[in-house]
């Protein structure tokens, strides 16, 4: 007696995949994915120092912003040999980041509550532009609101 | 002698293939979001650091000032070149650059992203730009400390 393997199937027929595997595919570009991703997410890791440049009567913009007020304080930041200086009314200093903001949260805790300060940063030509951010970093810390950049001074 | 036959298969298994067109969606889409913040950006600038900088939420309306300090240092009254989307604007036509935009976007915002070791002369310009066309809200790209 022979075994027949000859077998018609009735019904359901096998189903057969055809084509390639995608499934490894599927982890590959997902691989690609997490990597543009993260590669995004690098591009801007930035902070942002917001100001908002009052109007000057007079001055080269006629923008109607926060109205100058009458108690004002300038920084002077000077060049001396290489490092810079902050000159203001009670301080002359070079540590920008350490004695110059602990003054100025000092000098805002002293002023009367409520009255408006007008700070303005004057730079020379020659201060580094990372110094001019440092001092704005030191009056945005001791809370002041209202702080203008002045052009340097004529040499 | 009945011979049983193996039972058709069932195919039980999730398509995926729709999966890989999503996926790669995306992917194009990451692709153009960094291209735009590449052309945005400049390479070659040193952002100074600050302690009390904070993350801007809302980044729509952004102008990007990129102040690129010259390769051969600042002798001979090499200036640093101002980049904006790519493009070299010279110091006079900043403002009137500024004013365009400013007419054609009322809420434009500025940002100056400036190599920390360019000097206040040539910063100050840019400043009196943003005030000669009317832009009062400036913002100084900086990076965390440390």
């Amino acid at each position: 007696m022979s075994l027949s393997t000859k077998h018609k199937s009735r019904g359901m027929h096998a189903a057969h995949h055809v084509g390639p595997n995608m499934t490894p595919m599927v982890d590959v570009v997902m691989v690609i994915l997490i990597f543009f991703m993260l590669g995004s997410s690098f591009v801007s890791p930035d902070w942002y120092l917001t100001n908002n440049t009052p109007a000057i009567k007079g001055g080269l913009s006629n923008v109607k912003t926060n109205a100058m007020p009458p108690t004002r304080i300038n920084i002077k930041l000077r060049m001396r040999g290489t490092r810079t200086i902050a000159i203001l009314p009670g301080l002359q200093t070079a540590d920008l980041s350490g004695e110059l903001a602990s003054f100025l949260t000092n000098k805002h805790k002293a002023l009367v509550k409520g009255v408006p300060v007008q700070i303005f940063i004057s730079p020379s030509n020659g201060v580094p532009y990372k110094d001019v951010i440092t001092t704005y970093s030191d009056c945005i810390q001791a809370r002041f609101k209202q702080v203008a950049f002045r052009p340097p001074p004529a040499q | 002698m009945k011979i049983r036959g193996i039972k058709p298969m069932q195919d039980t298994h999730v398509n995926v293939t729709p999966l890989i067109d999503i996926i790669m969606c995306l992917i194009i889409f990451f692709l153009l979001v960094g291209h735009i913040a590449k052309a945005a950006s400049v390479k070659g600038i040193k952002i100074p650091s600050a302690k009390n900088g904070k993350d801007m939420r809302n980044k729509s309306d952004l102008l990007i000032i990129n102040l690129v300090p010259p390769t051969g240092g600042y002798g001979d009254n090499a200036a640093p070149t101002i980049l904006i989307w790519g493009n070299q604007i010279p110091d006079s036509q900043l403002a009137s650059y500024l004013r365009k935009q400013k007419s054609g976007n009322p809420k434009i915002k500025v940002v100056l992203r400036a190599d920390r070791s360019i000097p206040y002369k040539f910063v100050a310009p840019v400043l009196i730009s943003c005030a000669q066309a009317r832009i009062a809200s400036i913002h100084f790209m900086t990076r965390r400390p440390g």
